[in-house]
């Protein structure tokens, strides 16, 4: 390739910078959302609404716990692209991947149980947590659908296009990481 | 620099002719991953939009001519008023600005060979035009939205607006969003990663910095939207609470979430226009611009401060004054960076030695109209003002000085400036600052006697008037102003027409150009550039020893990169190779893909929800077709 005769200076990919900002704008729509249950938890005397029993504490904070601790295989799997090593990366996707799994299964289906006991048509309370809370687990699933593609893709043969995938995708899990935790924290915050 | 090139150069331009070729014909625009070609799509489709949008205003104009009208019933006047609103900003003025004048000028200008994502640069425009082909097909069904451009509830919600015109505007901008942030994010991803070798911050083009600004705007405002208009459509198709009182919502979050992204759409509008004239005016005054770094500042920094305004549109609602004297304050911060900018382009203009042809009257326009906006804008910042004048007239003469003459104006300008560029022709003079003059009229005559039935006491959105009130004759200028301002439109679409057929060959650079665009042939070739050029000053067309020396390199073979379907990627800060970027070849799967999610949208707005997530599982598989194809699998 012709990048061989140029003086090149290591720096981030474009891929790894097209994630950045698509990460910027997902975190601002999640601002957004958390913002609306902080603006609305000021016009309500009750919140949640008293006939209404107060969210799990618990499951989801032990399931958080699990998710964000997957930024570590994660973070491992990108350091490993970058170096080429190729089967290091696979196995830690792996790790990660099956934690998220895990995770996004047992949320999903915790979330219909609270879409029946929280009916969003019920209150404003029910509705933005039912929101946020679809919200946080729909980027977990997008997160799940890019690990399992590049479980596929970097099973047979590593190239820069791949690694580079791997990289933002650890980038973006870092981030819903953060997300779930705040997300975590605004859930648990009627038992402040 | 073809002319008589010895033939190892002529070899090397051919090999990059075979790399950057595109399939020929009707399929060859649906499958093309050339930002050139894109633009031009934008360019075209946004035209037709802007018509769509000026037939609605024309139409309004004439109903409201004289008192007591009857051309067109209240209902029809509220769907083109709504519909006028939308198409204006969300289906013309973001895609002209950012996705037709950016995606064509923003990689010549920094020395490109294409964006940073080809196919997503694809994929927006395929999705822009599924979305105005969703909300523009609400006619057919007689269901245009109808509440207003702001949508504002509780109005907007099911009980007083039951058709689907408000799900079809709803819908329609969740979609018309994800567009716009992918064009954005791809702008903002060129702008840190292409530009050419050499090109560190300061050397940047004004045009890219303003940009840079809107699309971060871009990146930041549209959330607040795409959540309000979800939050909208939970409640008006599924019951949720989050605009209505009695269930524990409030109908002012909406204004909150639609203001937050709706200020700084404001500067997201005007920035490019910004830009625009940063690059017409050094030109025709023959002198770079004055105070180079601070402008470039103080476009950000518009952008910026966008962010902590939007209350004062809200000044009328109630909120506590203590709040309301914060936005005020914020809103007159915005006259520094402004003014900064309206004395840098008078300072360039008197320095230099101007030439007023067609572009630079456009700015010229643009900045008195710019400055009589700005100052009616200034009144509003005044709570006490704001409150007496709100829902007035008065209010549609400041912001269409704003959006129309500030915003537009360059924008005209501007198509002049690029046309040689993009066509390899020249523009007629005499027609194009004919179109000026009834244009600049026509903009006058409309919006200008608005003040003054906007003082008179004329309220907006009211589809007639009585008799006797005083505002007969101020109505009937303004919409005799509204056809003079069309036929100076009309005027400029048969100047394109015309001289795209018969215009005289324009050369490279028929006007001297300080920036990159102007080094490469009119049209560019589909690589842009033979060499990528390396920079070393903000206006290298002028820097005549650094552009013989990308002559010699083509003789040297340097920076060519014939291998491939290649351009550099550099770093952030100071512009130095990092990598070579191998760009993806045509593809059919954006086009593809836009088509699955106009497909759910549609679904969705029909309450087929399960059918619509099988239209959103399909996309999913256009996007394992997209990726399957590797840039770099072409060179092997």
């Amino acid at each position: 390739m012709t990048a061989a005769t140029l003086p090149v200076r290591h720096a981030r990919a474009k891929g790894w910078w097209g994630m950045a900002v698509f990460v910027a704008t997902e975190a601002t729509l999640f601002g957004t959302l958390v913002g609306t249950y902080i603006y609305l938890r000021f016009h309500n005397t009750h919140w949640p609404p008293a006939r209404l029993p107060k969210p799990p504490v618990l499951t989801p904070s032990l399931l958080t716990a699990a998710l964000v601790a997957t930024s570590i295989p994660m973070f491992v799997a990108s350091r490993a692209v970058g170096a080429g090593r190729r089967e290091v990366a696979w196995r830690a996707l792996t790790v990660a991947f099956a934690v998220q799994v895990f995770y996004l299964v047992w949320q999903l289906h915790d979330y219909v149980d609270a879409i029946h006991r929280y009916p969003p048509q019920e209150s404003a309370w029910a509705s933005v947590y039912v929101t946020l809370l679809g919200a946080a687990h729909a980027h977990v699933l997008v997160g799940v659908l890019l690990n399992a593609w590049f479980l596929v893709r970097i099973w047979s043969r590593l190239t820069r296009y791949r690694a580079v995938g791997v990289q933002a995708t650890a980038f973006y899990w870092h981030a819903v990481n953060v997300i779930t935790l705040v997300v975590l924290v605004v859930q648990l915050s009627p038992h402040l | 620099m073809a002319v008589a090139a010895p033939s190892r150069e002529r070899a090397r331009i051919e090999a990059l002719e075979r790399a950057w070729l595109e399939r020929p014909g009707a399929l060859g625009w649906l499958t093309t991953v050339d930002h050139k070609r894109i633009g031009l799509l934008y360019f075209w489709t946004t035209l037709v939009f802007f018509a769509a949008g000026g037939i609605e205003a024309l139409l309004m104009r004439t109903q409201l001519a004289q008192s007591g009208e009857r051309v067109i019933g209240p209902e029809t006047y509220d769907q083109l008023m709504t519909m006028h609103g939308v198409t204006m900003i969300f289906f013309f003025i973001i895609p002209m600005t950012t996705g037709a004048f950016g995606n064509y000028l923003v990689p010549l200008m920094i020395g490109a060979r294409d964006m940073a994502f080809p196919r997503l640069n694809a994929l927006s425009y395929w999705l822009f035009l599924g979305a105005g082909i969703f909300m523009y097909s609400s006619f057919l069904v007689h269901q245009a939205p109808n509440a207003g451009w702001f949508d504002y509830v509780p109005l907007a919600l099911r009980r007083y607006d039951g058709g689907a015109n408000v799900d079809f505007y709803a819908l329609g901008l969740i979609f018309n969003t994800v567009s716009s942030t992918i064009g954005a994010l791809n702008l903002i991803v060129t702008i840190f990663k292409l530009r050419a070798p050499g090109m560190s911050w300061n050397r940047m083009p004004l045009f890219c910095f303003a940009m840079l600004a809107a699309s971060l705007s871009l990146i930041f405002a549209l959330p607040a939207l795409t959540a309000d208009c979800i939050f909208l459509e939970l409640q008006r198709k599924l019951g949720f609470h989050f605009f209505d009182q009695a269930h524990g919502g409030d109908p002012l979050l909406w204004q909150h979430l639609f203001w937050i992204f709706g200020h700084p759409e404001v500067y997201i509008i005007v920035l490019p226009a910004f830009g625009i004239a940063t690059s017409i005016i050094p030109t025709f005054a023959r002198h770079r611009m004055v105070a180079f770094p601070l402008v470039a500042m103080a476009e950000l920094l518009v952008a910026f401060i966008g962010f902590g305004v939007w209350a004062h549109h809200m000044f009328a609602t109630g909120i506590a004054t203590t709040t309301l004297v914060f936005f005020a304050a914020a809103s007159m911060l915005v006259v520094i960076p402004s003014t900064i900018q309206i004395y840098a382009w008078l300072m360039t203009v008197n320095v230099g030695t101007p030439q007023f042809r067609a572009p630079l009257m456009f700015i010229g326009g643009f900045i008195l109209f710019f400055v009589i906006g700005g100052l009616s804008g200034i009144m509003f910042a005044a709570i006490p003002f704001d409150q007496a004048t709100t829902d007035t007239y008065f209010v549609v003469a400041h912001f269409h000085f704003i959006i129309f003459g500030a915003a537009v104006f360059p924008l005209l300008g501007g198509i002049y400036y690029w046309f040689p560029k993009v066509t390899g022709r020249m523009y007629d003079e005499r027609l194009a600052q004919l179109s000026f003059w009834l244009t600049f009229v026509g903009t006058g005559l409309t919006f200008f006697p608005m003040h003054i039935v906007g003082l008179l006491g004329m309220t907006r959105r009211i589809y007639t008037y009585d008799h006797g009130l005083g505002w007969d004759a101020y109505n009937l200028v303004e919409t005799i102003g509204g056809f003079v301002l069309a036929a100076g439109l009309l005027l400029i679409g048969i100047n394109i027409v015309l001289s795209y057929r018969r215009g005289v060959p324009s050369g490279r650079d028929p006007f001297h150009g300080g920036t990159l665009e102007w080094t490469t042939t009119s049209p560019p070739p589909h690589y842009n550039f033979a060499v990528i050029p390396t920079v070393s000053s903000p206006y290298p067309n002028w820097d005549e020893a650094d552009r013989e020396e990308d002559l010699r390199k083509l003789a040297r073979g340097e920076l060519v990169l014939a291998d491939g379907h290649e351009t550099p990627e550099t770093t952030v800060n100071d512009g130095a190779i990092s990598a070579v970027a191998e760009m993806p070849p045509e593809s059919p799967w954006p086009v593809l893909a836009a088509g699955t999610v106009t497909a759910a949208f549609f679904l969705l707005l029909t309450s087929h929800y399960a059918t619509a997530g099988m239209a959103f599982a399909l996309m999913l598989l256009t996007l394992v077709g997209w990726n399957l194809h590797e840039p770099e699998e072409g060179v092997g």
